[in-house]
């Protein structure tokens, strides 16, 4: 729980969703076009660019986004 | 090339001299103005109440603490008068005096609102004109901007007018209360009426040197006018604005109402800055809904295909930018209510859980409808293109997102009822339905219909179109994913919200206005790079759509007039028995809250009388058209929208 609640993870995985994404925009068009590749790059940027707005904007309050999972 | 580089290095010359000038009081009085008592004939109360320096008891200083800021500064003003319930501090006729203020109050501001949005949407077109490559295109552009022009010059006599029957309804009705607010706000009040006077000057220029500014380096100094023309107007609202902020959360005073000698305290005050960006935004969309509506009216009278082209467009162009402008409101509306509640929590209790809790669902049900309106805009309007028939089978679950989304946004926390219908459901709250009424379930609710407006805009950016880019797969389903997960987030906030502290909960809808805001940027951008290049599978045909599409932006109009005049109410009216906040207390026979119901039946015969003013303004705007019918049949092309007569 420790890793998922932390910023650096979610981070991480918004890189590494950018990284596959020109990596394979670079390699071929066609793999990118590939529905099962475009959806797993799609959601892994999304889910982790989704989480980071929740973590970032709940500290900029002072609020903790984690309040439920860290209890 | 190096020509055009000239003209617009010139024109900024122009600009910054023409700004220059305009400010050139305002600076020079600056130092009067925030100087404290020493200069009280500028900042000061009036030479009557202020004390003189010569009298014995005045050589002493008397010093008192800022209501607001807890600064201290020297007393330069009289107390707010107390006043009592007779005719000598409430002159009246028989009839309430409140509900003549009320009626003069809101027209002056809807009037005032429609000339301050379209010298706005005057400037964007013109400059769209001017900056198009495309000369037809910048002609036509050229010609709706003269169009919205033309409807506000008329509209601005008559916010002129009302303007002074406001006036004189404060001076007759409420002259105590109106005494003690100019001789705090005098030198504000002056550099109000300077600024109307530049306003009214710069708008008759640059309505009647449009023809002769038309080219060339004339031109850009006639756009650089609706750049100051503009900077005048906000100015001149931010000001009122320091009035009412100053009504509601006073500053600058003791706590007798002795004014301190500092005016942009006064100005300042804890709800100026977002009653300023909450007033602008609601005017830009309501100016867009107005011109939506004009626009619509002339098409519903329309007696040629050009014509109707032409205002379809023209419905179109307002629409898009009223929209424009109603997306970000909720979230202006959001702050002015923390900065409410962080000012006084009982002022927010009262508001949105307490006397005035009612008219709050009444605003979310016009809210609702603003929204359910514009979509359902927007999806008639794909009924002009070849190829936006692929959308057509989505629009019944985007229905079904939306009605659910407004339902929720609606629900009431509790409700008014008999102690026989209080017993069969079991509380104050409905079992299941109650779960919704709370602020958690509602910014959900309002984000999800949001989010599904941005979705259905982009629909129709998309309508006609066929993304040619070689990643297009890719885009389109990093798209839907986006849109997928930013609906999961937003409900899955709400629902979180549901299952932590109120102290936590609170901070929720910052990210759920995030999740919304970031569809509206990121997908409207990839979108558009998206249809860079894109294949046309067929023309817009303006002028062909649906009747019904129309009459959705009248009802849009008049659903922004309707919800102006309730929140205009409810701001109001949340200060009670107060003119000025916990300083000066209303002691006239109508120091009351109204019924919801005499509220809603004054709300509507304010948004009847503004409707009825505006058509017989719209006719006068149709009068200078019908002299050069035959002009406007030589130019019409066709299909695309034509402007339908010449200046």
């Amino acid at each position: 729980m420790e890793i998922v609640t932390s910023p650096n993870f979610w981070t991480a995985m918004l890189v590494l969703g950018v990284v596959l994404l020109v990596g394979v925009s670079f390699k071929t068009k066609a793999l990118l076009n590939n529905v099962y590749v475009a959806v797993t790059i799609s959601l892994l940027i999304a889910v982790a660019y989704f989480h980071l707005v929740d973590h970032y904007l709940m500290d900029m309050q002072g609020l903790d986004y984690w309040y439920l999972f860290r209890k | 090339m190096g020509g055009l580089t000239r003209n617009k290095m010139l024109s900024i010359l122009a600009l910054g001299a023409m700004v220059g000038l305009l400010l050139l009081p305002i600076v020079v009085s600056m130092p009067a103005l925030a100087g404290g008592g020493g200069t009280p004939a500028a900042g000061g109360p009036p030479p009557d109440v202020a004390k003189k320096a010569d009298t014995p008891e005045a050589a002493k200083v008397e010093k008192a603490r800022d209501v607001y800021y807890k600064t201290e500064g020297i007393v330069t003003g009289a107390p707010a008068p107390k006043t009592a319930d007779n005719p000598q501090f409430y002159p009246r006729y028989n009839f309430e005096s409140r509900v003549l203020l009320w009626i003069a109050n809101q027209q002056h501001l809807y009037y005032g609102s429609f000339v301050l949005a379209v010298p706005i949407f005057c400037m964007i077109i013109e400059f769209m004109g001017i900056v198009s490559k495309d000369k037809a295109m910048a002609k036509k552009y050229d010609q709706l901007a003269y169009d919205f022009i033309k409807i506000s010059l008329t509209a601005y006599s008559l916010t002129a007018i009302l303007g002074g029957i406001l006036i004189f309804t404060f001076l007759t009705l409420y002259p105590a209360f109106f005494g003690y607010l100019s001789s705090i706000f005098r030198p504000v009040m002056h550099i109000y009426a300077l600024l109307f006077v530049a306003e009214s000057g710069t708008i008759y220029i640059y309505y009647y040197g449009w023809d002769r500014m038309k080219e060339g380096l004339l031109k850009w100094i006639h756009v650089s006018m609706s750049v100051v023309l503009n900077v005048i107007g906000t100015t001149l609202m931010f000001l009122a604005n320091s009035w009412i902020g100053f009504m509601m959360s006073p500053a600058g005073v003791d706590e007798q109402g002795r004014f301190l000698g500092n005016i942009w305290h006064s100005i300042h005050t804890a709800l100026w800055n977002p009653l300023n960006v909450h007033r602008l935004l609601g005017n830009m969309a309501f100016g867009g809904g107005v011109v939506a509506a004009y626009a619509a009216y002339r098409f519903l009278a329309s007696k040629t295909d050009e014509e109707r082209a032409h205002y379809d467009w023209m419905g179109y162009i307002a629409m898009a930018i009223g929209v424009a402008f109603l997306i970000p409101l909720p979230f202006a509306g959001y702050w002015l209510m923390r900065e409410v509640y962080a000012y006084r929590q009982q002022m927010g209790i009262t508001l949105m859980g307490g006397l005035l809790a009612w008219l709050f669902i009444i605003q979310a049900t016009m809210i609702g409808i603003l929204f359910l309106s514009s979509n359902y805009y927007l999806w008639q309007a794909m009924g002009r293109m070849r190829g936006a028939e692929k959308y057509q089978r989505y629009i019944k679950y985007m229905v079904f997102v939306l009605v659910c989304g407004f339902l929720i946004f609606i629900t009431p926390h509790t409700i008014v009822m008999t102690p026989a219908e209080l017993k069969a459901m079991g509380g104050q709250q409905h079992p299941v339905l109650g779960n919704y009424g709370v602020m958690s379930a509602k910014n959900g609710g309002i984000n999800v219909i949001i989010t599904t407006t941005v979705l259905s805009f982009i629909w129709y950016q998309r309508g006609n179109k066929v993304p040619m880019v070689s990643w297009a797969k890719f885009g389109n389903i990093f798209m839907g994913c986006f849109f997928a997960l930013a609906y999961v987030n937003i409900i899955w906030l709400a629902i979180y919200g549901y299952y932590i502290p109120a102290n936590v909960r609170v901070g929720l809808s910052v990210p759920q206005v995030a999740t919304t805001l970031s569809c509206l940027f990121f997908m409207t951008a990839l979108n558009l790079v998206m249809l860079k290049g894109a294949k046309q599978s067929g023309a817009i045909e303006w002028g062909k759509i649906s009747v019904r599409s129309q009459y959705a932006l009248i009802m849009l109009a008049t659903a922004f007039t309707w919800m102006m005049g309730l929140m205009g109410y409810i701001r109001s009216s949340v200060r009670l028995f107060w003119h000025v906040n916990e300083i000066m207390r209303d002691n006239s026979p109508w120091a009351y809250t109204h019924t919801t119901g005499f509220a809603a039946n004054m709300i509507s015969f304010n948004v009847l009388f503004f409707w009825l003013t505006i058509l017989f303004v719209f006719f006068l705007a149709t009068l200078g058209v019908k002299k050069a019918p035959a002009e406007a049949k030589v130019s019409v092309p066709g299909r695309v929208p034509e402007p339908a007569t010449g200046h």
